[in-house]
Parts: C-alpha cells; structure tokens; sequence
C-alpha cells in the first residue's frame, strides 16, 4: 500500500513544494520535510546498502538514531554520512545514496552477502595476512577503494564559528520536561539557555498524540504560548537546531547549531556554529529512545522503529503504509494503533510478546473492537521479500507460524533513557529491572535529569518530578494540568531476539545494523573467549558505527548476558564517548583555519620589508625575512649568497625586533642574574654587555642572549625570538616559587623596542653620519658596551655588539621611530652598499664564525661544555641553575658529542645539514651490523667569503679530533664525502674585525 | 575544558592555564654535597599517582602568578586551590580519598559507567 | 581614534594610549611615591580599575598596576615619571606606551560578539563596571578593561593586523 498523506501535520508547510533528486531522480517533497520523510512520501523504500554485506535497507527511524539511511548530500563540501532522517530538504538538494555499485538497486556488493560466513566476527584479524607481497598489491588497493562509507570532499571550503556561552543554567531538550522547567525559571535570577536539536520545541509533544492536552488546551498552544513567554523573558535563551554533543567536567557542553536546517547554504556565511558552553548546573530532558528486536532479516526496507512510524505520521503527516504489522513487547505502541485507527486505517496484526494479563483489558477490547487481528505471547520469526518486506511470519505459539502480508513492519523492543550525555558527564548509570533498561543514578557534577531520560515515563507525573528536583533553585510556579491518551502504567516484557529458523545463508538477525553485526557474531564471540563487554565490543564492532548502536547497544548487552548468564548489571555497558553524533571538523576548527591558524607576529617595519621583495619565514608566531630578492629571478642560493658577501665587504642591517627583550630590576637583580645565568656579573662593569647562557637545571643548554647590565640593580636580558615567553616565565617561577625573599620584578619589553642589526666594517661609518651626536670610535664605545640617550624625545639605545663576527651595533628604538630611523639608515648607507639581508644570511654569517644558535647546535642533550663554553661559566659562583649537573657523570664524559667544524676535502661537494658523521668511506653492501654513528652536522652552509662549504657537527670527543679525517654520510649513493675536522671558527678567528 | 579557580583573578577556563607538575619540590641548597642518585632525584624524578595529587598551576594567559592545587588525577576534580605562601593542607581531610585496594577511587574514574 | 567597524550593534574603534607597567609591592610607601608623581593613588583591590580624566589606573594582580594615560602627554614627561619611581629599588616601571595597540568595543551586542573569540564570563555579575582581566582573545593575550558601557581591549602590537582580521571576520561571518 503507498503512503498516505496525514491532513494534519505539524512540521511540513503544505504550500511550500520542494523539488530534490535522490540517485537523479527528481522528487517532490514540502518544506519541513526531512529526506526521510519526503521520500517515503514518495514511496521509495530502499535508501542504501550496508555496511559489510551490501543488503538493501530502508528507512529504519525518524531521528538522530538512525542506523541505515544515510545518504551523501552532494553540494560544496560533499557532505557524506549524512542522516536521511534528520536532514531537512531544500529546492534543487542533491541526494545520493552511498556504499553501492553501480546502483541501489543493482548492487555488485551485495556478492558479499554469499561470502559471509568469511566476513563473521574479527574476520580482519584472520584474513588478509598472505602470501606475502599481497598485502601491498592487492588486498590493500582493492580494501581501500571498497571500504568506507560515503566520499569526503574535494576541498576544505566549509565555514563555521565557535559561540561561547556562560549560563547559570542549560536546559538540554525542549521537550515537555525541558519546556515545563523554562518556563518556572522564567525571569529567574538565573541565566538560563535552552537547548533543542530540533527546528521545533516540543519533542514528544509533536511526535504523537500521547499528550492529548495540557491546561485544557491543544498541545501546540501551550507549545506556542511557552515559546512567546520565553522569547520575552529577560534570562532565557533558545538555540534550536542545536544537538549537544558532549557533555565534558566541569559543566562544560558543546552544542552544534546547524544554521543552515532546510536551507541550500549560503558560503559566504558560516554554515555551522559550535556552541561551547560553561554553565552551573546542567538539566538534562533530552528524552529516551526506542529500540528494536532482532529477529531474522530484522534489516528488511520496510522494518522500521514503532515510534518513528507514529512520528512520521505526527509530525511530518506521512502514513508510510496504511496497513502494517505491529510487533511490540510493551504498553508504548497503543498510541500508534489508536492514531492508525483514528485515520481510519488498520493493521494487518498487532502482535504482543506480552501475555494477556499485561496487555490489560483495555487495549483487547479496543483490538476486539476495531477488528485487528492480534496475537499475545507471540513474536516475529521473520520476514521475507525481494529488497523490501513482502512476507511476515508470526510466531503464534511454541512451534506454530503463520504469514501475512505487508510492505512494513513497526517494531518496538522497549525505551531507553537517552544516557549518552549522562554518562558522559562521568554519571553512573543502574539497571531498572521493571522498566528493563538503564536509568540515570548518581551524578559526578551538577547534573539533573528530567523526564523520560530520568526513566520517568508517566506523564501525568513529570510536573511532580520537576517541582521535586528543581526545588533548590525556587522556581515559579505554573500550572500544568496534563491530559493523556496514553496508558500511565508502563509495562515491558524482557526480549531482545526471537527464535528464527533457519532458512539461507541470506537470513539473517542482526544486532547492529550500521556496522552489519548479527546475533550469531555474538555468540561466536564469546566462544572466542571475548566474554568482557569492551572486547566484545572491539572484537565485533557492535555498536562503533556512527549511530553508536543507538537502537541496539542496551539489546546486545541484554543478549551477552544470557550467553554468559551474568545479570545485565553485571556485564555492564562500554563508556559511551562524544560526540553524540557526528561531528564535522569544519566545526571544531571554527575560524582557526588557514590564514587563521596561528596568530600572526609582525615587527613595526613589516610592510617595508615586503616592500622590498623580502619573502618570510616562520620562527615561532613571528613573519621574519628569510632573505631579500634583489629582482625577481633571484633564487634563495644568489641572494644569501650576496648579501652574505656584501654584510663583510661594506655593510648588512637585519630586522631583530623579534628577539626578547626582559627588564630585570631590584635590590637582589645582580644575585638573581647571577643565579638564573652560568655567567658571573658580580664584577661587570656598569654599561657594559655580556653574552650570557641559560641552563636547565639538568645542566643543559636552554637559551642564550646577551646582558646589558645598567647597575647592580637594573639589567636588560635577551633572548632567542622563540625563546622569549619562556625565559620570561621560568624566571617567574623561580622568582615566585623558590626565591620569593628576592626582591626582584621582571618585565617584558620585547614589544617596547624595534631593534636593528648593522654589521660590516663600514657600519661605523653609516652610524656615524645618523646618529652625529654619538662618538662611535673604538677608544669610546668599545665592543660590548652600550649608550643610552635621547632620540626625539624618546629614550634609545646602541650596543656595540654582532652575531655575524663584523664590526657591529644593535640599535633600540620605540616602535613609533622605528620606520623612520630605519629608512634614514639606508639613506646614509646607500653611497656604502648597505645591504638588508634575513634570517638565512644571519645563519650563514654566524656559522663562519662558528657562533652557536640555540636549537640548531643545541637540542635540550647539549651543555655548555660541550660548545667549548667552560669560559662563560663562572666558576667561583656558589650556586646557579644547572651548576650541579655540569658535575654528573653523564655530562662529565670524555666523549660526549662536542662542538666541532668540518670542512671537505674537495672543496666542490656540499654537505647537508642533519647527516651523520661515520669512520668509512664507504657502507658495507649488505649493511650486517650497524654503522657506528660519531656524530651529526648541525648546520652547513656555501660560504661566499671562503667559496666552499663550512659545517658545523657534533661529534663524540670532537675535542681531540682535531685534523682528522672522517666521512660524511652521503644520501644519494653510498660514496660518503671525506672531512676533515677543524676549528669550528672559519674567519677572523682573532676577532680582529669584532674589536676593530 | 575544566574550570579553575586562580586565587587572583576568579574562577578561568583550564586553556589560560599551565600545569606546573608536582608541588612542593624544593631546590636543594647545598647542591654540592649531593650525589648524583640524590640530585638526579631532584632534577628528573616526580611523582604521578592515580587519585590525590599536590601540583602547581601558572595562569599563564592571565595574571602570570603561580599557586597550588590539590587534584583527584583520576576524576580530575580540583579539591583545594592555596597560594604559595599558604599553608598546604593534609591529604586526610578530603573525603574523595583512595578507598579501593588497588588504590583507584571508586567512582566516575571514566573507565566505568555502571553503578556497582 | 580610527573607526574599524561598525554593524549589527557592535562599534570598534581602534584608539592609541601611552602606558606603563608598574611593579611593585602596593604597600603604603609605594602609594605614598606614585601618588607624589601623579596625583592618584593607585588601586588597592585585584583587577580593580580606578579612572578619572587623565588615567585609567588598573591592578592586574598583587604585585602588578597598568597605567593608561587617557589623554596624550608629552611624552619627556612619561620618561621623567618613569625615571623618578625607578630610581626607588623596590619599585619596576617599563615604559609601554609605544608596543600596544588598543581596541575600543561598544554596541548592544558587544557580550556575543567578544564571546564567538574569547571564552571569557562577560557577564555584569562576573565582569563588572571598572574592572579588567587578562584574559586569551582570538588565541592572543590580551587585556580588557570594563568602562560603563564599552570595553577596551589591549594586546601587543605585533599582532595587530592579526586581531583586526579577526575582528572584522568574526563581524562579517
């Protein structure tokens, strides 16, 4: 029989057609209507082909819950996965189904189905393991193409942002019990947020006839009345179409708001929003859910959920057969026959596993009344048919069947409190042998639970219920008179499958639908010794869809629990993790995407720098010049490589705004620097520099930087670019933690200053002509010292001081000049060449002098022994960080890897940073027994000034190498590339132009 | 995210904040006179139990400061926050304290949802 | 002050402030050498703002004051103040007036918007009238100062073009 239209429904705008395809083929549906809903609408029955064994499936549910329709909505982003019974339509959607070929109908991996006594339980822990070779060229390839469910999209094009709330109070579901507890906090002093998954409030209310009045209204018109007393209040909000998603310590929701819910989305704007929320207390009303019975071919088109039949009847007025079969073990499914019959159709049996006594005698009469055949103490054995339900077989008794015809089957197995979220929040949960589920127990946070998911089922009661455990909080008070339709007196008797005959290896009786788990895996489970609840879980991957076993879990366990003969309780249940649902990552990334990613750090003269075709690199959040193009078809190798060799010939300047800069001041400053630094500053004399070194207290190298000491009592610090926030930090911990009786304060500046390099033996002469009221002569401003004095009214500073082993300045100067200084440096250093170079000319120049940089030479296994930087260390100082560990055994070792430089014999080759250092010039082929490893190189780079290649290594006792010859391990081939070991200072090395 | 309550500045979101490891771990004084069993002890050794655990936080993304918490590591609720220059208060008087006899607290630990 | 945006009842501005950070112990004799400065005492509470035409004084924690000068000084004059109370050891003050950029965020809608970058309790009960935080905003640290009926945001200058894409993407999204 095709479905028919219910004139009353609260969901679908009746004049609002909308067109979609499915598979191609255009439908018509109204807005409102899901995919789900439309379709069966249109009587289209087979939605999709399962997981592993590619069986036709239908439309099992009508919500969130749903294990097989699920569908690829083809659009931007490709949206796979998708629940047919949840998405809404929208004019032009393209639906297609998924995990099928060619076709739904014509599907060649339905071939599967024949082969399934191979597929059985942890069948991939059996399979696939040779002959050897075939992993990688066949079953691998062929696996990846036919496995997975759906196709991601091509690109990341998704938009989404994240909403964070503070709330005193949420509200999760805004069914009756959510609705009854907004509406008493009402203008509250709390502030209270109302979460509903749905476009709709109402929840149960909307999704039958089960509460026939409330206050003597129609239901809708307390609905809509609520809803316009909460949009009014001053305290409450609604969020709809928001699924919490996961409930995390402390109090902490998230929520996924779909804001595009029956509309085609619009990319310029954010098509998701994740809803991070912090509240006080947590009221759960999120309601229960339906599940089913496994019978054989329980997964037929055609079989779907009772409830969801009701609801798509209710809520979207779509009877998808005017006559099925009813097959229930509990008082639930009366109100589906009533609106069955109150539409004037019938069903073809109602068929209660109850026995008379429970099914009470109002519901005989009513069934003796309106003429529907029914059977107690009876089951399903099974259906029958060609890619839908044709055949129903009845059990009517121990050993006699009958069959009867229809296209669906409803069934109801029992209800479970929706315990996703509650268990999520660390709540414990206790087995209810009368209502033969799982109900909410002890909470771990603020937590309440209201209604059905509290396993209050009666109505009538849920007004009480609230008033009780709401109390704390001095809520208003409401009416609320409750009329219902139903029974108030729930009843269910225990069954989770029936007895099915065998009749091919076709049939069937599943017990995950999405992941195409069936009873007998089970079994065959347990007899495979996985008697614990998660290894079974694991082992069969029942309920790890992306339904979660939503409809199935609670069954499987009461089935476990029969073959292991342990109470329910006692089996347990597997930790039920977040999200509820599937969770897109365009949600959680938000805006932190692309450009987005990371915040972004720029010096005060950023803009001149791209100005001048500099191209960047990332050291940590900053943008750092790498290197300038001189024209745009210079490569990286010619433009380091010139203004390499112009920064010695006249003079280079680098951005170092990047660098950190710390202000150290107080009573105890010199003793505190003297502990935080290997070096001694006791004797230092005021307004002079000194480069200092970091260790942590396992005695190795943690950062460096150079001391700029006023007094006693005053010093400025630098640091690495990268290291700056956590020197800052280290130093407040000891201040705060260890040394509190110091009177010390430490502050950043790193942003206060722009900072500017100039090196090359012509850079006096540039500084000189800018800054005319300085003296820059040797005898006066002698290699590490510093001059502070004014500069337009701002106070600014000059270090004589270089990494690049040239005669060199770093300049201080408030950010507001620093453009303009910047600029009149090159306007007095162009007649000199001055040349701007980057990050790589700095390493380069460096390295030739054999200077370290942290990170590079060091990697946290590095002390400063190691570097041959005993002289920076002040031996007669008591105590400072790390001054203990340079005494371990470890690091006392004669042949720990040290500092060392190497260069090749032929001077032509390159090495490569990172190779290893090895004794043979050639590996063994076949390599037996490992190659000793000396040592790595640390950093190389083609020197222009010498015009061959310098490195840098680390190699064990590099010390006493010096002059030997070793070999580079070569990557290409397996030649090496002879070495010798030198001074690790490759120019200048008595620092003639440094002092000049 | 969990919600802790930094003594400066209220009640903040766990992202402002940096776990600092173990509390009340003095730098020895007298360094020189320790072996290397005994100052290797200080300087890679800490505790990590399963239940109650003095450690320190920084609100790092805040006001910078330093204090103490003692924290369940198994249901990860903060019982006590104090400053550093309060006094550290004794391990008896929480009442979520290890009851099982393999030590793990009895309840919402994650690794079971079922009410024994 | 130069507008950034305006729309859906949030107005940023961006706005330029000298400032300076001041250390030290907020014990009677400190307040005796910063009110002798300037003529205002500072703020004894935590996080407490104390304003009035010329400063907008703020403790950021025990041992930590933020001074905002409200209307621009010459700038010979903020070194002179500085240089007097550092010339006392118990007391830092850096200079801060060059290195920070500032925000000023106002509008009906101001709670939500600074909610979809920051996690931060805006709410009057949590975040009230004359008090700041440092808190994390659009992943950077930042400052915020509650005035009566806007907010000023501070943070490094360095990430000034950063924060302000945010702030006009999160307005336009």
């Amino acid at each position: 029989m095709s479905a028919l239209d219910n004139k009353k429904s609260s969901y679908i705008k009746k004049n609002k057609k909308v067109s979609f395809t499915f598979d191609g083929k255009k439908y018509y549906g109204y807005k409102g209507d899901t995919i789900a809903s439309a379709l069966l609408r249109n009587n289209v029955r087979l939605i999709a082909r399962s997981f592993k064994y590619h069986r036709p499936r239908g439309i099992y549910t009508c919500g969130i819950e749903e294990p097989n329709a699920i569908v690829q909505i083809l659009n931007e982003h490709n949206e796979p996965n998708a629940r047919a019974t949840v998405k809404q339509i929208y004019e032009g959607m393209k639906v297609d189904s998924q995990n099928r070929w060619p076709s739904l109908n014509l599907d060649i991996g339905s071939i599967n189905n024949l082969l399934s006594p191979m597929f059985s339980a942890g069948f991939y822990y059996k399979t696939f393991m040779g002959p050897k070779g075939f992993w990688k060229k066949i079953y691998e390839p062929i696996i990846r193409r036919t496995a997975g469910l759906g196709k991601p999209p091509k690109e990341f094009r998704s938009k989404s942002i994240h909403q964070n709330h503070n709330v005193d109070i949420v509200i999760v579901g805004a069914g009756l019990s959510g609705l009854i507890a907004a509406r008493k906090l009402i203008d509250t002093e709390y502030d209270v947020l109302l979460l509903e998954q749905d476009s709709f409030l109402g929840g149960v209310l909307k999704n039958s006839n089960k509460v026939e009045q409330i206050n003597n209204q129609e239901v809708n018109k307390w609905i809509k009345e609520t809803e316009r007393l909460i949009k009014i209040s001053t305290n409450i909000k609604i969020l709809k179409n928001s699924l919490v998603t996961s409930y995390n310590f402390t109090n902490h929701l998230i929520a996924l708001e779909d804001k595009f819910a029956g509309k085609a989305i619009d990319t310029s704007k954010s098509e998701l929003t994740l809803h991070k929320i912090r509240t006080t207390h947590t009221i759960l009303a999120n309601g229960h859910i339906e599940r089913f019975i496994s019978f054989r071919n329980n997964d037929l088109p055609g079989v779907m959920l009772a409830s969801s039949f009701e609801k798509y009847i209710h809520r979207y007025g779509v009877i998808p057969e005017t006559n099925p079969v009813i097959f229930t073990n509990n008082s639930t499914t009366v109100t589906l026959l009533k609106s069955l019959v109150d539409l004037g159709h019938k069903p073809v049996a109602y068929v209660d596993a109850r026995d008379k006594n429970k099914i009470g005698k109002k519901l005989l009469t009513y069934l003796k009344k309106n003429n529907i055949p029914f059977y107690f103490n009876a089951e399903i054995e099974g259906c029958d048919g060609n890619k839908k339900v044709e055949t129903i077989s009845i059990r009517k008794n121990k050993n006699k069947i009958i069959k009867v015809k229809s296209s669906m089957l409803c069934v109801s197995g029992g209800i479970n409190p929706d315990i996703h979220l509650f268990t999520q929040s660390k709540g414990l949960v206790k087995w209810d042998d009368k209502l033969i589920t799982f109900k909410p127990d002890v909470p771990f946070q603020n937590t309440i639970t209201i209604g059905s998911v509290s396993g209050n089922y009666n109505y009538e009661k849920t007004h009480d219920e609230i008033n009780n455990k709401l109390s704390f909080l001095k809520p208003k008070n409401i009416e609320m008179k409750i009329k219902i339709n139903d029974t108030n007196n729930f009843n269910i008797k225990e069954l989770w499958e029936t007895r099915h005959e065998k009749k091919s290896n076709w049939s069937k009786s599943f017990i995950d639908l999405h992941n195409d788990v069936t009873t007998k895996d089970l079994k065959q489970a347990v007899v495979e010794g996985f008697d614990r609840i998660e290894h079974l879980k694991r082992f069969t991957t029942n309920s790890m869809g992306t339904d979660q076993g939503k409809i199935s879990s609670i069954n499987s366990l009461g089935i476990v629990s029969k073959i292991l003969k342990k109470e329910i309780s006692e089996v347990g249940t597997t930790t039920y993790r977040p999200p509820y649902a599937p969770l897109s990552f365009s949600a959680i990334a938000g805006r932190n995407t692309y450009e987005f990613y990371d915040p972004q750090r720029k010096t005060p003269i950023h803009n001149w720098h791209i100005n001048n075709k500099a191209i960047f690199e990332d050291v940590g959040q900053w943008k750092r010049p790498w290197y300038f193009k001189e024209h745009d078809s210079e490569t990286m190798h010619q433009a380091v490589q010139r203004e390499s060799k112009q920064t010695r010939q006249t003079a280079g300047i680098l951005d170092g705004s990047t660098l950190g800069k710390i202000e150290i001041k107080g009573k105890d400053a010199l003793e505190f620097m003297n502990l935080m630094y290997t070096n001694p500053f006791t004797k230092m004399k005021p307004m002079t520099s000194r480069y200092a070194l970091m260790l942590g207290e396992d005695g190795m190298i943690k950062d460096d930087g150079i001391v700029c000491k006023f007094n006693d009592k005053h010093f400025i610090a630098t640091t690495t670019s990268g290291g700056a926030p956590k020197v800052l930090a280290d130093m407040e911990e000891y201040l705060q933690t260890e040394w509190p009786h110091l009177q010390v304060y430490v502050n950043s500046i790193t942003e206060q200053f722009t900072t500017f390099n100039i090196s090359g033996p012509k850079s006096r002469d540039i500084m000189s002509k800018v800054f005319t009221e300085v003296d820059f002569s040797n005898e006066n401003f002698p290699f590490m010292t510093f001059k502070v004095f004014n500069y337009k009214g701002t106070e600014a500073r000059i270090m004589r001081a270089s990494f690049t082993g040239e005669l060199g300045y770093e300049i201080y100067i408030t950010p507001n000049h620093g453009l303009e200084l910047w600029k009149r440096i090159f306007h007095h250093g162009n007649v000199f060449d001055l040349v701007p170079y980057g990050t790589e000319t700095m390493h380069l120049l460096r390295a030739e002098k054999g200077y370290v940089v942290i990170g590079q030479e060091t990697d946290g296994t590095v002390t400063p022994i190691d570097l041959n930087f005993n002289w920076m260390i002040g031996k007669k100082k008591k105590d400072f960080i790390g001054k203990r560990s340079l005494t371990r055994s470890d690091t006392a070792r004669e042949d720990r890897k040290q500092l060392v430089g190497i260069v090749p014999l032929d001077k032509s080759e390159f090495i490569e940073e990172g190779q290893h250092v090895v004794e043979r010039e050639r590996l063994p082929n076949p390599i037996k027994t490992p190659v000793e490893y000396l040592g790595h190189v640390s950093s190389s780079y083609h020197s222009p000034n010498l015009n061959h290649c310098i490195a840098m290594a680390m190699i064990k006792g590099g010390n006493k190498l010096m002059g030997k010859k070793l070999f580079i391990s070569s990557s290409y081939g397996t030649k090496n590339i002879a070495v010798e070991v030198v001074s690790p200072v490759f120019i200048d090395p008595e620092n003639k132009r440094l002092t000049s | 995210m969990i919600l802790i309550n930094c003594p400066y500045c209220g009640e903040r979101d766990q992202s402002e904040f940096s776990n600092g490891g173990e509390a009340h771990v003095a730098r020895p004084e007298n360094s020189d006179s320790l072996n290397d069993k005994d100052w290797g002890q200080y300087v890679f050794y800490r505790d990590n139990p399963k239940g109650i655990f003095y450690e320190r936080w920084v609100h790092s993304h805040g006001c910078r400061k330093w204090f103490n918490a003692v924290r369940n590591t198994a249901t990860d609720e903060i019982l006590k926050i104090y400053k550093v220059d309060e006094k550290t208060p004794k391990i008896d008087s929480f009442t979520n304290t290890l009851k099982t006899p393999s030590g793990e607290p009895k309840v919402g630990s994650g690794n079971f949802t079922v009410k024994k | 002050m130069t507008k950034l945006l305006s729309s859906r009842d949030i107005d940023i501005s961006q706005r330029n402030f000298q400032q300076i950070i001041i250390r030290g112990d907020g014990k009677d004799r400190f307040n005796q050498i910063i009110n002798k400065e300037i003529s205002i005492i500072p703020p004894s509470k935590n996080l407490e703002v104390t304003k009035d035409d010329r400063f907008m004084f703020a403790k950021n924690s025990f041992d930590q004051w933020s001074l905002i000068y409200l209307v621009e000084r010459d700038y010979k004059e903020i070194l002179k103040f500085i240089s007097n109370i550092n010339s006392n050891d118990e007391i830092l003050a850096s200079d801060y007036s060059y290195g920070q950029v500032y925000f000023e965020i106002s509008g009906k809608n101001r709670n939500e918007f600074l909610n979809k970058l920051t996690h931060f309790d805006l709410r009057l009960k949590k975040f009230p009238v004359f008090s700041m935080a440092q808190t994390l905003i659009a992943k950077i640290d930042c400052s915020i100062y509650h005035l009566k009926d806007r907010y000023i945001v501070t943070c490094n200058r360095s990430f000034e073009d950063y924060f302000k894409e945010r702030l006009k993407d999160t307005a336009n999204i």
